[in-house]
C-alpha cells in the first residue's frame, strides 16, 4: 500500500469510526424527534379549549362599543356586552401602575419565547368580578395557590362558572346554556351565534416555557398582584399580565449566591434547564421565539452590531454569557477552524492584509499570531524565514521599505503603528538581522527612549529576550543589568 | 500505534471511559452527546501567486456532558456537580508529510501538524456547595475576563459570599502548543514554540522548545447584584526550560540556550458594569502588564437609552500590543491606538432592529528620535531619518447593520467602512437564512467589498461574493447542512469553496 493510500485509508477509517460512534451513541438515546421543542399537548389543553374539535382561530379583534341596537337586544339588562374584550374599556391604553412589577412604560408586553402568544376568545370582566361581586382571585383560580407546575391550568374551567351563571359545564358535549343573558354562550364566548351549536372558538393559553411554582410563593404570603399587576382593575386579562424578569429579580438574586434569604436563585430556578440550538445552561430558543437579553440585563440586548460590542459584556463577566451559551459557541469564533463569514466577510483571504495593517478588528481576539497567521504565511511563502522562498516580495521594495535612513513609508512607521502586524509574519530573527545589537544584528537599536530606565526590573524577571539581541557581557547591558 | 490511528483511538477512549455516566445508569443524570463536523474545500495562493495550496480540511469535535451528578435535578439551588469536555480534530488533508517532517528541512514547516487533536476543554465542575459558598472546576478549563481568553489544566476554586462578592483562585499549568492534545491559541503572542522533537538544534533555531508553564491566578469579583458587576483578576504564568537565544543558525553565531523559570506573563485586569434600566449603562475595564510596566488596554463604554428603542453610545478603547515575556518585540516601540466611537442602536419593531456608528483612530506617531544616547542608526545617519511633525496618525471608520427576524427565518444586512493612510475597505453583506416546516434550513449571503491597500495597489480589488447553503434538521440540534461560496475579483479570479457541515445532538 503505498503512503499516499495509506492515509487515504486512515482518513476514511476515521470517518466511519467516528460516525459510527456517533450513531451508536444516537441509537442508545433513540427517541421520536419532536416537532422542534414543541411541548406535546396536555389533556388539560384540551379541556380548555373547543367542545368540540375546532380548527384554531384568530382571536377576533376587539368589538367596537355596543350600540344602541346591540344593548336592547341583550338579554341581560344593564350588562354591557362589550366589556371584557380588552383590559380597559375601550381598549384604551393602559398605565403603567396596572401592568406587573418590572414593566416599563410603552412595553410590548412579556417576551414570546417565554409566554407564547395567546388565543383569548372569551369575554371577562375581571373588574366587575372582583368589585362588584366581591370575589378573589382564588375563587375562580382555584389551583393558583396549590400549584407547583407550569403544567397546571390555572384559568378556570367552564364548570366554574356554572354556580353563577346558570351554564352546566360538566359535558363539553352537551353545555347547557343559563336561563338569563349571562348564561347564553355567547355571552362570554366570543364569535358566538345562534345556531352554532356547541361549537365555541378555540381558546388557548399555552403553557409558559419556564419553571414555576406558584404554591412556593403562595405559602409566603406573596399574593397576586405582585407578580400579575392590579388585575382587579382590569376587565380582559392578556399576556400582558404576565410576570417580567425584571419584577422578579426584586426578590430573586440571578447568579449563584451563598445564603441570602429565601429567595436566592440561579437561572435555572426560573428558566428551562438544557441546551438550545446553542447550548447553555438554559433552553433559549422555542418555537415562539429566542430569548435575548434585555436591554436593561447588563447592558447584553444583542443588537445587529452586537458581534463588535460583545467583549464588553464577556471580558467583564464570561458567566452571565455562559448562562446561555456553551464554550464551543464562543470558541467557535475564538479558537475556530471555519471562518465565520459575519465577521471576516466576502474574499478575506485577499482582503485580510488590508485589515490586519489596519488592525480594524484585534487579530489577537481570535489568533494567535505566532502559530495560527504564521504558519499559514509560511507555508504560502508570505515570510522571510519559511520554506517557501518562491514567492515574491510582500513589502514594497527594500530601499524604499527597510533600508536607513528613515524616510515617509518606512516600515518602522508600521512597525509603531501595529506591532501585531509585523509579529504575524516574522520571527523574532528577521528582527535581530538589523536590529540585534552589534556583533549580533546590525545595530539599529528599537527600543523606546524610557527604555533604559525600566529595563532593569525585566531583566531581572526574565533575562531571555535581552540575550537575543545583547552578549551577556556587552557593555550596553551592564545598563539593564 | 500509528499516528493516523491516535485521533480515533483517543475519542473513542473518550466515549469509552465516559459511557458509565450515560442513560441507563441513573435516571437523574442529564447526559448529553455532540458533535460538530465540517469539511472545508478551498484553495489558498500567496500574494505574488505562485504559491498555491489545497486546503482539504476536515474538522470535528465530540463533547460528552453529564449534568445533574448529584441526581438532584428538582433543586436549582442546591449543590450540582457536572462534567463536560470536548475534543477536536482538526485536519488539513492538503497538507504534505514534507511540511511536518523535521528530517526534510528544506520543507518543514515549524509548528504545522495535518492531523492535530486536542482537548478544547475536560473538566468537572461543581457548584453552590456547602450552602452556596463552594464553587470549583478541576481539569482542561478556560478562564475570559478582562485578560483574554485563557486555557490551563489545573483547578479553580471559588468561594460566593452572602455580601456580595466572590473570591476565585486557580492554578496549574497553561495550554501550550505542541504539548499532549494542546494548541497553542491561548500563550501570549510573540513566542514562536512548539514541539522541536527530532529538530537539528540548528534548524530553525527561532522555534522555541515547549515546556510546563506553570500558572496561577486570583480573582475578586461582585455577586448577587442584578445592575452591577465587577472583576478584579490576576495572573501569572512562567516560562521553564531551555530557550534558545541565539537564532542565528547561518554561523554567526553558535547556538545558545538560556534555561531557567522565568516569568511569561503577570497581568492585573479589572472590569464592571452597571446598568440604570431606564436611564442607561456603564461598562469599563482594562488590563495591566507587570511586567512591561505599561497598560495594554483600557476601554469604556456608555450606554444611554434615549428612549425605549433607540440607544445611543460612546465607546472608547486604548490598545497597546505585549506580549510573552520571552519575546523580544516587547522591547520595540510600540505606539498606543486610541479609539473613540459613537453609534446608535434603534429597535424599530419587535422584529427589526438597526444598528449605526462611527468610530475614529488615532495610531500614536513617533515625531523624534527616541533614542538620542543611543542612536537609532550606528552609521551616523539619525540626522537623515524623517519624523512626521504630527503626534497622532488618524483613520475612520462606520459601520451600519439591519436585522429583521421572524417566526424560523431572519434577514439582514451588514455594512463596515474603514479609511486609512496606508489602505481602506468598504462592503456590504446581505443575508438570509429560514427553516421550512421546521426542518429544510435555507441559507443565502451575498456581498460586495472594495480594499485598496495602498502599500501594495497591486493587490486592490472589487470583491463579490455569493452564498448558498442547503440544510436539513436530522432532529433537535442536529443538522446536515451543505454550502457553496463563490468569490469573484481580479486577484483571485473566480474561487470557489465547499463547505459540509453535520451537526448532531443527542440528549437524554
Amino acid at each position: 500500500m503505498t503512503t499516499k493510500q495509506g492515509k487515504s485509508v486512515g482518513a476514511i477509517a476515521y470517518l466511519v469510526l467516528v460516525v459510527a460512534l456517533v450513531l451508536a451513541a444516537c441509537t442508545a438515546f433513540a427517541q421520536d424527534p419532536p416537532a422542534d421543542g414543541a411541548p406535546a399537548p396536555s389533556t388539560e389543553d384540551a379541556d380548555a379549549g373547543a367542545v368540540e374539535p375546532a380548527p384554531p382561530q384568530p382571536a377576533p379583534p376587539p368589538a367596537p362599543p355596543a350600540t344602541a341596537a346591540e344593548e336592547a337586544q341583550a338579554w341581560f339588562t344593564g350588562v354591557d356586552v362589550s366589556s371584557g374584550q380588552s383590559p380597559l374599556p375601550n381598549n384604551g391604553p393602559m398605565p403603567l401602575k396596572l401592568l406587573p412589577p418590572g414593566a416599563f412604560e410603552q412595553d410590548r408586553g412579556p417576551s414570546a419565547a417565554i409566554f407564547p402568544p395567546q388565543k383569548l376568545t372569551l369575554r371577562f370582566n375581571h373588574k366587575f368580578h372582583v368589585e362588584q361581586q366581591k370575589l378573589q382571585c382564588k375563587t375562580c383560580h382555584v389551583g393558583a395557590i396549590t400549584s407547583e407546575s407550569v403544567n397546571d391550568r390555572l384559568t378556570p374551567k367552564g364548570t366554574t362558572c356554572d354556580s353563577c351563571h346558570g351554564t352546566t359545564h360538566d359535558d363539553l358535549s352537551r353545555v347547557t346554556p343559563g336561563s338569563d343573558a349571562s348564561g347564553k354562550c355567547n355571552f362570554c364566548h366570543l364569535g358566538y351565534k345562534e345556531g352554532d351549536g356547541n361549537l365555541v372558538a378555540k381558546f388557548d393559553i399555552p403553557r409558559p416555557n419556564m419553571v414555576f411554582n406558584h404554591k412556593k410563593h403562595a405559602v409566603r404570603n406573596i399574593n397576586c398582584q405582585q407578580c400579575h399587576g392590579d388585575v382587579q382593575e382590569l376587565e380582559l386579562a392578556t399576556r400582558d399580565q404576565m410576570p417580567r424578569m425584571r419584577g422578579c429579580f426584586g426578590c430573586h438574586q440571578h447568579p449563584d449566591a451563598a445564603a441570602r434569604g429565601e429567595a436566592k436563585a440561579t437561572c435555572e430556578t426560573c428558566h428551562v434547564k438544557g441546551g438550545g440550538q446553542e447550548g447553555g445552561r438554559i433552553k433559549t430558543a422555542f418555537p415562539t421565539g429566542a430569548m435575548q437579553p434585555p436591554r436593561w440585563l447588563h447592558n447584553s440586548q444583542h443588537t445587529p452590531d452586537f458581534v463588535q460590542r460583545h467583549k464588553y459584556v464577556a471580558a467583564n463577566d464570561s458567566q452571565f454569557c455562559a448562562n446561555c451559551h456553551k464554550e464551543e459557541f464562543c470558541t467557535a469564533c475564538h479558537d475556530g477552524r471555519v471562518r465565520p463569514r459575519n465577521i471576516h466577510p466576502n474574499d478575506y483571504l485577499n482582503m485580510h492584509a488590508v485589515e490586519g495593517r489596519l488592525a480594524t478588528q484585534k487579530c489577537t481576539s481570535c489568533h494567535r499570531e505566532q502559530s495560527f497567521c504564521l504558519g499559514c504565511h509560511q507555508r504560502v511563502g508570505v515570510s522571510m524565514s519559511g520554506p517557501v522562498k518562491d514567492s515574491g516580495r510582500f513589502h514594497p521594495p527594500k530601499s524604499e521599505w527597510s533600508d536607513p535612513p528613515r524616510r515617509p513609508g518606512h516600515h518602522s512607521f508600521e512597525a509603531n503603528r501595529n506591532l501585531n502586524a509585523c509579529v504575524s509574519c516574522h520571527i523574532e530573527r528577521d528582527c535581530v538581522i538589523c536590529h540585534g545589537g552589534k556583533g549580533i544584528g546590525g545595530g539599529f537599536n528599537p527600543h523606546s527612549g524610557s527604555f533604559v530606565a525600566g529595563c532593569s526590573t525585566q531583566f531581572k524577571r526574565n533575562p531571555r529576550p535581552c540575550y537575543v539581541c545583547h552578549d551577556p557581557g556587552a557593555a550596553v547591558l551592564q545598563r539593564c543589568k | 500505534m500509528s499516528p493516523r490511528r491516535t485521533p480515533s483511538f483517543l475519542l473513542a477512549s473518550l466515549v469509552g471511559a465516559l459511557a458509565p455516566f450515560v442513560p441507563g445508569a441513573a435516571q437523574a443524570l442529564e447526559p448529553e452527546v455532540t458533535s460538530d463536523t465540517s469539511a472545508q474545500f478551498y484553495d489558498v495562493r500567496s500574494p505574488t501567486g505562485e504559491t498555491v495550496i489545497a486546503r482539504r480540511r476536515l474538522t470535528t469535535t465530540l463533547g460528552v456532558s453529564v449534568y445533574d451528578l448529584h441526581d438532584t435535578p428538582d433543586d436549582p439551588t442546591g449543590p450540582s456537580l457536572s462534567f463536560r469536555a470536548r475534543m477536536r480534530y482538526d485536519a488539513d488533508y492538503g497538507g504534505t508529510a514534507n511540511e511536518t517532517n523535521p528530517g526534510n528541512p528544506s520543507g518543514v514547516v515549524p509548528g504545522f501538524e495535518r492531523g492535530p487533536v486536542d482537548l478544547m476543554y475536560g473538566y468537572v465542575e461543581g457548584r453552590r456547595y456547602l450552602g452556596g459558598w463552594l464553587g470549583f472546576k478541576v481539569g482542561r478549563q478556560y478562564v475570559v475576563d478582562s485578560l483574554g481568553w485563557w486555557s490551563f489544566d489545573g483547578g479553580q476554586v471559588k468561594i460566593t459570599t452572602p455580601l456580595y462578592f466572590a473570591v476565585e483562585a486557580y492554578g496549574g499549568l497553561e495550554q501550550r502548543g505542541g504539548m499532549p492534545l494542546s494548541t497553542p491559541r491561548f500563550e501570549r503572542e510573540g513566542i514562536w514554540r512548539g514541539d522541536r522533537t527530532g529538530y537539528d538544534p540548528a534548524l530553525y533555531p527561532s522555534f522555541q522548545p515547549n515546556d510546563v508553564a506553570p500558572a496561577y491566578g486570583a480573582a475578586l469579583e461582585s455577586a448577587g447584584f442584578t445592575w452591577l458587576h465587577g472583576r478584579l483578576t490576576y495572573r501569572r504564568v512562567n516560562n521553564t526550560g531551555a530557550s534558545n537565544v541565539s537564532e542565528f543558525a547561518n554561523g554567526l553565531r553558535q547556538p545558545v540556550s538560556y534555561s531557567g523559570t522565568r516569568i511569561s506573563q503577570e497581568r492585573i485586569g479589572y472590569g464592571f458594569d452597571g446598568t440604570l434600566p431606564d436611564i442607561g449603562g456603564v461598562k469599563g475595564g482594562l488590563a495591566y502588564d507587570l511586567y512591561n510596566a505599561r497598560f495594554a488596554n483600557l476601554y469604556a463604554s456608555i450606554d444611554a437609552y434615549a428612549s425605549r428603542k433607540l440607544t445611543l453610545s460612546v465607546d472608547y478603547d486604548y490598545y497597546v500590543p505585549t506580549f510573552d515575556a520571552d519575546s523580544i518585540w516587547n522591547f520595540f516601540l510600540a505606539m498606543p491606538m486610541n479609539d473613540l466611537g459613537v453609534r446608535a442602536s434603534w429597535d424599530a419593531t419587535d422584529h427589526l432592529a438597526f444598528s449605526a456608528g462611527a468610530r475614529a483612530r488615532a495610531f500614536g506617531v513617533q515625531t523624534a528620535n527616541e533614542n538620542v544616547s543611543s542612536p537609532t542608526a550606528p552609521n551616523g545617519l539619525p540626522d537623515a531619518n524623517y519624523f512626521p511633525k504630527s503626534s497622532l496618525d488618524l483613520m475612520g471608520g462606520g459601520n451600519l447593520a439591519a436585522r429583521w427576524h421572524f417566526g424560523e427565518g431572519a434577514v439582514g444586512a451588514r455594512s463596515n467602512a474603514d479609511v486609512a493612510k496606508n489602505g481602506e475597505r468598504l462592503g456590504i453583506d446581505l443575508y438570509g437564512e429560514r427553516t421550512l416546516e421546521t426542518r429544510f434550513v435555507l441559507s443565502a449571503r451575498a456581498g460586495v467589498w472594495q480594499w485598496n491597500d495602498k502599500l501594495r495597489t497591486d493587490r486592490d480589488a472589487v470583491s463579490f461574493q455569493y452564498v448558498a447553503g442547503v440544510g436539513y434538521k436530522l432532529w433537535q440540534r442536529s443538522l446536515v447542512f451543505v454550502d457553496f461560496e463563490h468569490d469573484m475579483n481580479r486577484i483571485a479570479g473566480q474561487r470557489f469553496r465547499g463547505m459540509l457541515w453535520l451537526s448532531m445532538a443527542v440528549t437524554k
